[in-house]
């Protein structure tokens, strides 16, 4: 799913092993993330939206758009 | 600021550790049992207790593999269960082409125990290939 965390965390000036502590997830799961290799769950997609406080659709692409 | 600690998960090591303290225990079982000293109750009912002892130590390591998808986070966990789904499904078929192959056209007979490491061997095989959970 094409997303701008990578945009969002570098900003930050966040590692990858930084945001997946923040978000209780591994770094393999943040670079899967960043690289389109797993599509977040309902509950995930969500707490990234509150870390980043903006809604999901900002940092995630609907598909079905 | 978040903090940084780089290394495995939890999940993970907890995964190593348990591997090791079941394989450790299965070459430990297995040294013992190739020692003349359970000759005696070969082929009695009692030898169903060894070979439920030298099975325990694998039990003990698929459990380790299920518990390591529990306690990982949803990605590894997705993976993870990718790859074994795969390996599982490489093992059957060759494990079903080799039985039909003794049946039909006397390849020679394979202790079923040795579906185990080809398991695991099928998962070698598989994990480089299936690396996204989508």
């Amino acid at each position: 799913m094409k997303n701008r965390l990578k945009l969002l965390r570098v900003e930050r000036d966040w590692t990858q092993e930084q945001l997946g502590q923040a978000l209780g997830v591994s770094r393999q799961a943040v670079n899967a993330l960043e690289t389109e290799k797993h599509d977040p769950s309902l509950d995930l997609a969500y707490r990234i939206a509150v870390l980043f406080g903006r809604p999901v659709e900002d940092i995630f692409e609907n598909p079905h758009a | 600021m978040i903090k940084s600690s780089p290394g495995w998960t939890p999940a993970a090591r907890r995964y190593v550790f348990r591997t090791l303290a079941f394989m450790g225990g299965y070459v430990a079982i297995i040294i013992a049992v190739s020692s003349n000293a359970f000759d005696d109750i070969r082929n009695t009912p009692a030898a169903w207790a060894l070979a439920l002892t030298v099975s325990a130590p694998v039990i003990g390591q698929i459990w380790a593999t299920l518990a390591l998808m529990r306690e990982s986070d949803e990605f590894v966990r997705a993976v993870t269960a990718k790859q074994f789904i795969a390996a599982t499904g490489l093992t059957m078929a060759a494990a079903t082409v080799w039985g039909f192959g003794e049946t039909f056209a006397g390849a020679p007979h394979i202790s079923t125990w040795l579906i185990y490491p080809a398991f695991w061997a099928s998962f070698g095989l598989v994990a480089p290939f299936i690396r996204a959970s989508n």
